[in-house]
């Protein structure tokens, strides 16, 4: 058996373990987890909306990562994984709002309010947008790379001043309850299904990143064909 | 370091003839942010006297930014077309002169925005309670521009070979200026309508103004190179 068919039996493996994952976590937060005393069951879509949320800004840290990757080591596939990481977090982010959105509903009586943390996820949503069609409108090549790594920096350093200065300016979301000084308030029983869900989130946005990278890679490979292939021809 | 002080030199005299060489570079956002001033009294209609000043330093303060994009999104623009970027690229040029010649100019650019734009808004809100002619409303808007110039010169060398810069210039502009805005704005409506001291707000908004001043000059002077390196 070639290496690339292993390669790939293992990933589909991964993604089926990850995917299993999920849906252990789902069932184990919309059936088996208590419900909140004061919210009921309208609060069960926490269980999704936080690991997306985390997933979400953690993926700008990668982003600043890889993008630090491309310019220091000259990395080409660093490169590729930073617009990987884009995407990842692109989606995380979109799901966190729909969810946000769907949650604030029953609960504040809006789909949509401008409190620090929607506003906050919004922008990110924006600058991951921003980011990937900066990356499409550019022609291939090093130079790409090298300009949509210094971006991919700009919007990772930015991100905690734009939390903390919406943050400043308006809150009407919860104080933080899962990660804070003097430990979470959450009860342990939520907590715990909280955390796998949010391992098993993360499990599958590795996969979907992995599997995204394989993408892009090849995507290159192609470009680089095609153009050896022109030059030749010239 | 002398050598650096007369490539500075010479690249910002560049730039500036560059610039000047057609008015309309300059007028065009100032008469951007008239439009906008109109259009935002249209959009108010009446307004309750209590809510007039925090309106109209919102206002203006949107009204400046969206006219600093303008100008700062055009910077390298007249480089591009002269071919005069690339010939630049293959010279041995220190990045960290050519940036600052070209931050200098977007400092000069800006300020020659701000400042009528802060007149016409003084002039046309008409209200007696706040004016936007003082020194410390001077300081906020300097240091604003300080914040945006940077970004502006960096974005606009990043958007250079982008076939898609006009949308995707304000797209990333605006986003990452959140701070910037937020900032001028809520110490300003903290100078003008709650007369709070400059010391008083440097602990809190102004500060931000200021980190956020630091943090986006150095990191556009550190990446700036990367930017204009030859292929």
């Amino acid at each position: 058996m070639s290496n690339a068919v292993q390669q790939d039996r293992r990933s589909l493996l991964f993604g089926a373990g990850a995917a299993v994952l999920l849906l252990m976590a789902w069932i184990w937060a919309l059936r088996f987890a208590p419900s909140e005393q004061h919210q009921g069951e309208v609060y069960r879509i926490v269980y999704l909306h936080v690991p997306a949320a985390f997933t979400a800004f953690l993926s700008a840290g990668f982003l600043m990562v890889f993008s630090l990757m491309t310019l220091i080591k000259r990395n080409a596939n660093a490169a590729l994984w930073a617009k990987a990481t884009a995407e990842i977090g692109l989606l995380y982010t979109v799901i966190t709002l729909a969810t946000g959105s769907i949650w604030g509903r029953p609960t504040w009586g809006v789909w949509w309010e401008w409190d620090a943390r929607l506003t906050t996820t919004l922008i990110l949503a924006l600058l991951y947008a921003g980011y990937l069609i900066f990356h499409s409108s550019m022609n291939p090549g090093p130079q790409r790379d090298r300009i949509a790594a210094a971006l991919g920096v700009i919007i990772a350093l930015d991100v905690p001043i734009i939390y903390q200065s919406v943050n400043w300016w308006r809150t009407l979301h919860q104080p933080q309850s899962i990660v804070r000084a003097g430990g979470s308030t959450m009860a342990p029983e939520m907590l715990v299904v909280l955390l796998f869900g949010f391992l098993a989130g993360l499990l599958m946005a590795s996969w979907l990143l992995y599997l995204r990278f394989g993408n892009l890679r090849l995507q290159q490979r192609l470009e680089q064909y095609t153009y050896d292939a022109q030059t030749k021809g010239e | 370091m002398k050598r650096h002080m007369l490539q500075f030199r010479a690249l910002l005299s560049q730039s500036i003839q560059a610039e000047w060489a057609s008015a309309e570079r300059w007028l065009s956002p100032l008469l951007f942010a008239l439009t906008m001033l109109l259009l935002f009294s249209f959009a108010f209609g009446r307004v309750e006297p209590a809510f007039i000043p925090q309106l109209f330093v919102a206002a203006t303060f949107l009204t400046a930014f969206f006219a600093l994009q303008i100008a700062f999104s055009r910077v390298l623009e007249p480089d591009m077309q002269d071919r005069v970027f690339d010939q630049l690229r293959s010279y041995p040029i220190a990045p960290t002169a050519w940036f600052l010649s070209k931050y200098l100019l977007v400092l000069m650019i800006g300020l020659m925005i701000l400042l009528p734009t802060l007149v016409l808004a003084d002039v046309f809100i008409n209200e007696t309670t706040i004016s936007f002619l003082s020194l410390p409303l001077f300081v906020i808007a300097t240091s604003s521009l300080i914040a945006l110039g940077a970004l502006g010169v960096l974005l606009s060398t990043m958007m250079l070979r982008s076939n898609a810069r006009q949308i995707l210039y304000p797209l990333l502009y605006f986003p990452l200026t959140t701070p910037v805005l937020l900032a001028a704005v809520e110490s300003s409506k903290a100078l003008l309508i709650e007369h709070h001291s400059l010391g008083h707000l440097l602990s809190s908004w102004l500060g931000l103004l200021v980190i956020s001043g630091i943090m986006y000059f150095t990191l556009s002077l550190l990446l700036f190179g990367e930017l204009v390196k030859p292929e």
